[in-house]
């Protein structure tokens, strides 16, 4: 039976890719989460090469990809969270792109399933990523005719209340069924109600 | 002979949930597969940032309907990560007690879910009449069956009621004795075996390539499971195996079922007795009751699900609301990747098996 490893040499493992990534790569910060867990802030165009070198020493198991829209430092953050199977570490891998002109570069490469996390973050945020042919392509939304929906500036509330406006009844129904049960006294002629 | 489009769901005995896949065909073999999620988009994600911290709480457990437990421990998980918060022990215990009896009843529910595409209804009555005795303790525990909203930031919301560990352990029991049943009448039968042999077959490096986790993976040989290789809660303090199988197809994983089973009762046993008494929950953050801030931060915090790594990526930026929750639902490589490229060459009525075996689960997909 396999056992875990603990908290403590986990850690220092993460320190020293961190190390390691940082004399490769350059500028990159660590965010220590928990024992098990570290964010890197990484520049957008050393990305890519730093997915592909964490894939190449094990962590090689793309949990989700997933974006946080900072509207008012007018930025996309995109999280690529990456599990190494035998430590049991976890790295969120996070880069901030303009959202004035979203557009990053596809993994679907190295993470086939990739396509449809891209897909999704380019329905609910706009993120375009090159080399995704598919990522225009509607995934749960069907028919969308708005912002994306999880951007700030989209407005759940206004958007449902221009779509599926409030009913008005020129009639009370309430009243008409208690006419009918005979509760009270009163006419409904021509009782069809206007929805 | 032609190739012809045949439409699979949104509604079918076989799935949970609203789930379409669009498959082409020629004769009875589906030769491409067309993922349709998005039936029960429901934007939860949205949602939770408009709502309280706290409030989250009521709507969280509906993102995954067969398993909603896993939904309030990753995001409480999630929360005290950022919080940098110690939930008390017999918290710690209690939330482990509570994931383990979920994970039995879904097992429970997945005999269930087999028997539809297979004709074979014995075995979801009584399977599901089996999972009711554990969601009477639920709505013991919680006050509610399915939706138990009992996990909850900083611990859990209550101790446990009066006599429930007496329950539970002849709960247990009952469930132990009635397993053999299961492997005989489920597992030995002829029909099923006919029916799910060499059906659904995924190996391990589709698996790791695409990021199946769970039975789909444990089914083609690899001992991978979250609970023993990144820890969470009191699970590196308790013993118990992994069982794994090597065939990858549908009969290795619905029988990996009733062996998860045993070592859920193991687990839950030992939690009983090494749990202490004393408080089951804390204060994550200052603020006016319900109306707390969380710390700015962002933190990732997943589960070993029935159908694989279940998570919440959490992002705070100080105020009363999240600032975003993305759910990392266990079933997105199998039931969009895995559809498109795995499911070509199914038979047409293998298609319910294959969706169901691979623990494809619409909710979490959509979300």
């Amino acid at each position: 039976m396999m056992n875990s490893m603990n908290d403590a040499s986990v850690s220092q493992e993460l320190q020293k890719v961190f190390e390691e990534l940082k004399s490769m790569f350059g500028s990159c910060e660590a965010v220590h989460i928990d024992a098990r867990q570290y964010k890197l802030i990484v520049p957008s165009d050393k990305t890519l090469g730093m997915l592909t070198y964490l894939k190449s020493i094990g962590y090689s198991h793309l949990s989700i990809i997933t974006c946080v829209d900072w509207i008012d430092e007018k930025k996309f953050e995109l999280v690529y969270i990456l599990f190494n199977w035998s430590n049991g570490a976890t790295f969120l891998v996070s880069t901030f792109i303009d959202r004035d002109r979203p557009v990053f570069y596809t993994v679907k490469d190295m993470w086939p399933t990739a396509e449809y996390y891209e897909r999704d973050v380019h329905e609910f945020f706009g993120v375009e990523f090159e080399g995704n042919e598919n990522c225009k392509k509607p995934l749960m939304l069907e028919l969308w005719d708005d912002l994306p929906p999880l951007r700030k500036d989209f407005d759940p509330l206004q958007y449902s209340k221009e779509h599926f406006p409030d009913r008005t009844y020129e009639k009370d129904p309430i009243h008409e069924a208690r006419i009918i049960r005979g509760d009270i006294e009163g006419d409904i002629e021509g009782g069809e109600i206007d929805g | 002979m032609g190739e012809m489009k045949l439409f699979f769901g949104p509604n079918h005995p076989g799935l949970h949930g609203n789930f379409s896949v669009h498959m082409y065909v020629e004769g009875d073999t589906v030769i491409r597969a067309r993922p349709v999620p998005g039936f029960l988009h429901r934007g939860f994600e949205k949602l939770m940032e408009r709502r309280l911290w706290y409030q989250n709480l009521a709507l969280i457990p509906r993102i995954c309907v067969q398993e909603p437990d896993i939904n309030e421990a990753c995001y409480a998980m999630a929360i005290e990560k950022i919080a940098k918060v110690d939930v008390p022990e017999r918290a710690q215990w209690i939330r482990m007690i509570v994931l383990e009896l979920a994970r039995i009843a879904n097992h429970m529910w997945a005999f269930g879910g087999v028997g539809g595409p297979t004709g074979m209804y014995t075995s979801m009555y009584w399977s599901v009449s089996d999972r009711d005795k554990v969601l009477d303790l639920f709505e013991e525990l919680s006050g509610a069956r399915i939706y138990h909203m009992y996990i909850i930031p900083g611990g859990v919301r209550k101790d446990f009621p009066p006599h429930f560990e007496e329950k539970l352990v002849k709960l247990l029991d009952y469930i132990e004795g009635r397993l053999p049943e299961y492997e005989t009448f489920v597992l030995k039968n002829r029909i099923l075996h006919t029916r799910l042999r060499g059906i659904a077959t995924i190996d391990t490096e589709t698996c790791l390539k695409i990021g199946v986790t769970g039975i789909g993976l444990r089914a083609t040989g690899v001992p991978y499971d979250i609970r023993k290789i990144a820890p969470y809660l009191f699970y590196d303090r308790v013993e118990f195996d992994v069982p794994t199988a090597t065939e990858g197809d549908a009969l290795a994983r619905i029988s990996l079922k009733p062996q998860e089973i045993r070592q859920s009762i193991r687990i839950i046993r030992q939690a009983l007795e090494y749990m202490p008494s004393g408080p089951v929950n804390t204060k994550i953050a200052d603020g006016n009751g319900l109306r707390i801030r969380v710390p700015k931060g962002m933190a990732y915090a997943k589960v070993e699900s029935t159908r694989g790594e279940y998570g919440y990526l959490v992002v705070s930026d100080g105020e009363e609301k999240p600032y975003r929750v993305a759910v990392r639902g266990a079933s997105y490589p199998q039931g969009l990747y895995g559809v498109e490229h795995l499911m070509p060459g199914t038979r047409i009525d293998d298609v319910p098996i294959w969706l169901d075996t691979m623990g494809v689960c619409a909710p979490e997909i959509d979300r």
